[in-house]
Protein backbone atom coordinates (compact mmCIF):
# COMPACT_ATOMS: atom_id res chain seq x y z
CA UNK A 1 0.00 0.00 0.00
CA UNK A 2 2.78 2.36 0.97
CA UNK A 3 4.70 1.63 -2.21
CA UNK A 4 1.56 2.37 -4.19
CA UNK A 5 1.16 5.73 -2.47
CA UNK A 6 4.76 6.60 -3.22
CA UNK A 7 4.84 5.38 -6.82
CA UNK A 8 1.71 7.45 -7.53
CA UNK A 9 1.45 8.41 -11.19
CA UNK A 10 4.03 5.79 -12.16
CA UNK A 11 1.83 2.79 -11.42
CA UNK A 12 -1.19 1.61 -13.35
CA UNK A 13 -3.46 0.84 -10.41
CA UNK A 14 -4.54 4.42 -9.47
CA UNK A 15 -5.74 5.10 -13.00
CA UNK A 16 -7.72 1.86 -13.07
CA UNK A 17 -9.30 2.63 -9.68
CA UNK A 18 -10.29 6.15 -10.72
CA UNK A 19 -11.71 4.75 -13.94
CA UNK A 20 -13.69 2.12 -12.00
CA UNK A 21 -15.13 4.83 -9.72
CA UNK A 22 -16.06 6.94 -12.75
CA UNK A 23 -17.82 4.00 -14.37
CA UNK A 24 -19.70 3.12 -11.17
CA UNK A 25 -20.80 6.74 -10.74
CA UNK A 26 -21.96 6.72 -14.37
CA UNK A 27 -24.10 3.63 -13.78
CA UNK A 28 -25.49 5.22 -10.62
CA UNK A 29 -26.42 8.38 -12.54
CA UNK A 30 -28.01 6.38 -15.37
CA UNK A 31 -30.12 4.26 -13.03
CA UNK A 32 -31.30 6.95 -10.62
CA UNK A 33 -31.72 10.09 -12.73
CA UNK A 34 -35.22 10.70 -13.96
CA UNK A 35 -34.16 13.62 -16.08
CA UNK A 36 -32.96 12.92 -19.64
CA UNK A 37 -30.03 15.31 -19.28
CA UNK A 38 -28.94 13.71 -15.99
CA UNK A 39 -28.98 10.36 -17.78
CA UNK A 40 -26.76 11.85 -20.50
CA UNK A 41 -24.25 12.97 -17.84
CA UNK A 42 -24.02 9.36 -16.63
CA UNK A 43 -23.24 8.18 -20.15
CA UNK A 44 -20.51 10.80 -20.48
CA UNK A 45 -18.97 9.57 -17.21
CA UNK A 46 -18.89 5.97 -18.44
CA UNK A 47 -17.35 6.98 -21.79
CA UNK A 48 -14.67 8.92 -19.92
CA UNK A 49 -13.90 5.91 -17.74
CA UNK A 50 -13.38 3.76 -20.84
CA UNK A 51 -11.19 6.38 -22.54
CA UNK A 52 -9.05 6.75 -19.43
CA UNK A 53 -8.53 2.98 -19.32
CA UNK A 54 -7.43 2.91 -22.97
CA UNK A 55 -4.84 5.64 -22.41
CA UNK A 56 -3.59 4.16 -19.11
CA UNK A 57 -3.12 0.62 -20.47
CA UNK A 58 -1.43 1.97 -23.58
CA UNK A 59 0.91 4.15 -21.56
CA UNK A 60 2.24 1.19 -19.63
CA UNK A 61 2.95 -0.79 -22.79
CA UNK A 62 5.40 1.57 -24.44
CA UNK A 63 5.32 4.27 -27.09
CA UNK A 64 3.73 2.17 -29.84
CA UNK A 65 0.83 0.98 -27.70
CA UNK A 66 0.43 4.43 -26.14
CA UNK A 67 -0.30 5.82 -29.61
CA UNK A 68 -2.89 3.13 -30.34
CA UNK A 69 -4.59 3.66 -26.98
CA UNK A 70 -4.73 7.40 -27.51
CA UNK A 71 -6.24 7.03 -30.99
CA UNK A 72 -9.00 4.89 -29.48
CA UNK A 73 -9.63 7.51 -26.80
CA UNK A 74 -9.70 10.21 -29.44
CA UNK A 75 -12.42 8.30 -31.29
CA UNK A 76 -14.31 7.85 -28.02
CA UNK A 77 -14.21 11.61 -27.42
CA UNK A 78 -15.40 12.41 -30.95
CA UNK A 79 -18.23 9.87 -30.69
CA UNK A 80 -19.21 11.31 -27.30
CA UNK A 81 -19.40 14.78 -28.84
CA UNK A 82 -21.57 13.48 -31.69
CA UNK A 83 -23.77 11.59 -29.26
CA UNK A 84 -24.18 14.65 -27.04
CA UNK A 85 -25.23 16.78 -30.02
CA UNK A 86 -27.86 14.27 -31.18
CA UNK A 87 -29.07 13.65 -27.62
CA UNK A 88 -29.52 17.36 -26.97
CA UNK A 89 -31.42 17.73 -30.24
CA UNK A 90 -33.67 14.86 -29.10
CA UNK A 91 -34.10 16.46 -25.66
CA UNK A 92 -35.17 19.69 -27.34
CA UNK A 93 -37.57 17.81 -29.57
CA UNK A 94 -39.03 15.96 -26.56
CA UNK A 95 -39.30 19.23 -24.67
CA UNK A 96 -41.31 20.77 -27.49
CA UNK A 97 -43.76 17.87 -27.42
CA UNK A 98 -44.10 17.28 -23.68
CA UNK A 99 -42.96 20.60 -22.16
CA UNK A 100 -40.72 18.49 -19.90
CA UNK A 101 -37.78 16.09 -20.17
CA UNK A 102 -38.71 13.82 -17.24
CA UNK A 103 -38.18 10.27 -18.52
CA UNK A 104 -41.08 8.97 -16.42
CA UNK A 105 -43.54 11.29 -18.10
CA UNK A 106 -42.50 10.98 -21.72
CA UNK A 107 -44.39 7.78 -22.29
CA UNK A 108 -45.95 8.11 -25.74
CA UNK A 109 -44.36 7.91 -29.16
CA UNK A 110 -46.44 10.57 -30.82
CA UNK A 111 -47.62 13.87 -29.49
CA UNK A 112 -49.18 13.98 -26.03
CA UNK A 113 -52.90 13.46 -25.99
CA UNK B 1 7.71 13.21 -1.40
CA UNK B 2 7.90 15.14 -4.61
CA UNK B 3 5.58 17.67 -6.17
CA UNK B 4 4.08 15.16 -8.60
CA UNK B 5 2.58 13.11 -5.79
CA UNK B 6 1.13 16.21 -4.14
CA UNK B 7 -0.65 16.95 -7.41
CA UNK B 8 -1.55 13.40 -8.37
CA UNK B 9 -3.52 12.13 -5.38
CA UNK B 10 -5.65 15.29 -4.91
CA UNK B 11 -6.38 15.13 -8.65
CA UNK B 12 -7.57 11.53 -8.35
CA UNK B 13 -9.70 12.42 -5.32
CA UNK B 14 -11.17 15.45 -7.11
CA UNK B 15 -12.08 13.34 -10.14
CA UNK B 16 -13.82 10.68 -8.06
CA UNK B 17 -15.66 13.18 -5.84
CA UNK B 18 -16.80 15.09 -8.92
CA UNK B 19 -18.12 11.88 -10.49
CA UNK B 20 -20.01 10.93 -7.33
CA UNK B 21 -21.62 14.33 -6.97
CA UNK B 22 -22.55 14.24 -10.67
CA UNK B 23 -24.53 11.11 -9.88
CA UNK B 24 -25.97 12.21 -6.55
CA UNK B 25 -26.37 16.01 -6.53
CA UNK B 26 -30.02 16.93 -6.30
CA UNK B 27 -29.61 20.19 -8.18
CA UNK B 28 -29.01 19.40 -11.86
CA UNK B 29 -26.91 22.53 -12.41
CA UNK B 30 -24.60 21.43 -9.60
CA UNK B 31 -24.44 17.98 -11.19
CA UNK B 32 -23.41 19.54 -14.52
CA UNK B 33 -20.72 21.65 -12.83
CA UNK B 34 -19.45 18.60 -10.93
CA UNK B 35 -19.28 16.81 -14.29
CA UNK B 36 -17.06 19.68 -15.47
CA UNK B 37 -14.74 19.11 -12.50
CA UNK B 38 -14.55 15.40 -13.33
CA UNK B 39 -13.82 16.04 -17.01
CA UNK B 40 -11.07 18.51 -16.11
CA UNK B 41 -9.68 15.97 -13.63
CA UNK B 42 -9.55 13.26 -16.30
CA UNK B 43 -7.74 15.77 -18.51
CA UNK B 44 -5.19 16.22 -15.71
CA UNK B 45 -4.74 12.44 -15.51
CA UNK B 46 -4.08 12.45 -19.27
CA UNK B 47 -1.26 14.92 -18.59
CA UNK B 48 0.17 12.51 -16.02
CA UNK B 49 -0.02 9.75 -18.66
CA UNK B 50 1.86 12.04 -21.06
CA UNK B 51 -1.03 12.21 -23.49
CA UNK B 52 -0.77 15.97 -23.91
CA UNK B 53 -2.73 16.17 -27.14
CA UNK B 54 -5.56 14.11 -25.69
CA UNK B 55 -5.61 16.27 -22.56
CA UNK B 56 -5.99 19.39 -24.68
CA UNK B 57 -8.74 17.75 -26.76
CA UNK B 58 -10.49 16.65 -23.57
CA UNK B 59 -10.47 20.22 -22.26
CA UNK B 60 -11.67 21.85 -25.46
CA UNK B 61 -14.23 19.27 -26.59
CA UNK B 62 -15.61 18.09 -23.24
CA UNK B 63 -15.27 21.05 -20.91
CA UNK B 64 -15.63 23.66 -23.63
CA UNK B 65 -18.25 21.97 -25.81
CA UNK B 66 -20.21 19.08 -24.34
CA UNK B 67 -20.52 20.66 -20.90
CA UNK B 68 -22.00 23.82 -22.39
CA UNK B 69 -24.43 21.70 -24.43
CA UNK B 70 -25.44 19.84 -21.26
CA UNK B 71 -25.94 23.09 -19.36
CA UNK B 72 -28.24 24.21 -22.19
CA UNK B 73 -30.08 20.91 -21.86
CA UNK B 74 -30.48 21.37 -18.10
CA UNK B 75 -32.44 24.53 -18.78
CA UNK B 76 -35.17 22.42 -20.45
CA UNK B 77 -36.09 20.56 -17.30
CA UNK B 78 -39.12 21.81 -15.51
CA UNK B 79 -37.94 21.82 -11.95
CA UNK B 80 -34.19 21.58 -11.66
CA UNK B 81 -33.81 21.23 -7.91
CA UNK B 82 -37.23 20.14 -6.80
CA UNK B 83 -38.90 16.96 -5.67
CA UNK B 84 -38.92 15.37 -9.13
CA UNK B 85 -35.11 15.11 -9.18
CA UNK B 86 -35.11 12.84 -6.14
CA UNK B 87 -35.24 9.15 -7.06
CA UNK B 88 -37.45 6.83 -5.05
CA UNK B 89 -35.83 4.72 -2.32
CA UNK B 90 -36.21 1.55 -4.38
CA UNK B 91 -34.62 3.00 -7.50
CA UNK B 92 -31.80 4.52 -5.46
CA UNK B 93 -31.15 1.16 -3.77
CA UNK B 94 -31.10 -0.68 -7.09
CA UNK B 95 -28.81 1.96 -8.59
CA UNK B 96 -26.34 1.78 -5.72
CA UNK B 97 -26.42 -2.03 -5.87
CA UNK B 98 -25.73 -2.18 -9.61
CA UNK B 99 -22.96 0.41 -9.47
CA UNK B 100 -21.35 -1.41 -6.52
CA UNK B 101 -21.40 -4.66 -8.49
CA UNK B 102 -19.67 -2.93 -11.40
CA UNK B 103 -17.18 -1.25 -9.05
CA UNK B 104 -16.26 -4.51 -7.31
CA UNK B 105 -15.85 -6.31 -10.64
CA UNK B 106 -13.60 -3.58 -12.06
CA UNK B 107 -11.50 -3.22 -8.90
CA UNK B 108 -11.00 -6.99 -8.72
CA UNK B 109 -9.87 -6.97 -12.37
CA UNK B 110 -7.51 -4.07 -11.71
CA UNK B 111 -5.97 -5.82 -8.71
CA UNK B 112 -5.61 -9.10 -10.62
CA UNK B 113 -3.62 -7.63 -13.51
CA UNK B 114 -0.07 -7.85 -12.07
CA UNK B 115 -0.74 -11.46 -11.05
CA UNK B 116 -2.13 -12.38 -14.46
CA UNK B 117 0.91 -10.91 -16.20
CA UNK B 118 3.13 -13.13 -14.10
CA UNK B 119 4.70 -10.15 -12.39
CA UNK B 120 4.77 -9.32 -8.73
CA UNK B 121 4.16 -6.06 -6.93
CA UNK B 122 1.94 -3.14 -7.71
CA UNK B 123 4.57 -1.15 -9.51
CA UNK B 124 4.97 -3.64 -12.31
CA UNK B 125 1.53 -3.79 -13.88
CA UNK B 126 1.49 -4.97 -17.57
CA UNK B 127 4.97 -3.62 -17.86
CA UNK B 128 6.79 -1.17 -15.65
CA UNK B 129 6.66 2.58 -16.05
CA UNK B 130 8.69 3.54 -19.08
CA UNK B 131 10.49 6.82 -18.47
CA UNK B 132 9.52 9.94 -20.33
CA UNK B 133 8.60 9.51 -23.95
CA UNK B 134 11.13 11.66 -25.78
CA UNK B 135 9.45 13.19 -28.53
CA UNK B 136 5.94 13.46 -27.16
CA UNK B 137 3.24 11.18 -28.49
CA UNK B 138 1.39 13.84 -30.49
CA UNK B 139 3.42 13.35 -33.68
CA UNK B 140 3.10 9.58 -33.29
CA UNK B 141 -0.65 10.07 -32.95
CA UNK B 142 -0.73 12.06 -36.19
CA UNK B 143 1.20 9.33 -38.00
CA UNK B 144 -1.23 6.67 -36.77
CA UNK B 145 -4.29 8.70 -37.80
CA UNK B 146 -2.88 9.19 -41.30
CA UNK B 147 -1.82 5.57 -41.83
CA UNK B 148 -3.22 2.73 -39.70
CA UNK B 149 -6.41 4.49 -38.68
CA UNK B 150 -7.05 6.38 -41.93
CA UNK B 151 -10.32 4.58 -42.73
CA UNK B 152 -11.83 5.02 -39.22
CA UNK B 153 -10.68 8.64 -39.30
CA UNK B 154 -12.50 9.33 -42.58
CA UNK B 155 -15.53 7.34 -41.41
CA UNK B 156 -15.78 9.45 -38.28
CA UNK B 157 -15.55 12.60 -40.41
CA UNK B 158 -18.55 11.38 -42.42
CA UNK B 159 -20.33 10.48 -39.18
CA UNK B 160 -19.83 14.00 -37.82
CA UNK B 161 -21.35 15.46 -40.98
CA UNK B 162 -24.32 13.12 -40.66
CA UNK B 163 -24.71 14.09 -36.99
CA UNK B 164 -24.62 17.79 -37.86
CA UNK B 165 -27.37 17.40 -40.46
CA UNK B 166 -29.33 14.99 -38.26
CA UNK B 167 -29.32 17.31 -35.27
CA UNK B 168 -30.50 20.18 -37.47
CA UNK B 169 -33.33 18.03 -38.86
CA UNK B 170 -34.35 16.96 -35.36
CA UNK B 171 -34.68 20.49 -33.97
CA UNK B 172 -36.37 21.86 -37.09
CA UNK B 173 -40.00 22.82 -36.60
CA UNK B 174 -42.38 20.64 -38.59
CA UNK B 175 -43.64 22.16 -41.80
CA UNK B 176 -40.73 24.54 -42.23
Amino acid sequence: MNSLLLSGPESLLPYLLVSACLFAAGILACTTRRNAVGYLMGIELMLNAAALDFVAYGRFRGLEAAGHGQVFSLFVIVLAAAEAAVALALVYSVYRTFRDVDLDRTTTLGSKR
Amino acid sequence: MNLELFLFWPLCALTVVGALSTALARNLVYAALALGVTLAGVSGLYFFLQAEFLAAVQLTVYVGGILVLILFGVMFSRDILGQSQRPSKRVLGLGILSSLVALVAMVRTALAIPAAAGLSGERSAPSAWIGNFSPNTSSHLGDLLATTYLVPFLTIAVLLTVVLVGALVLVRKEGE
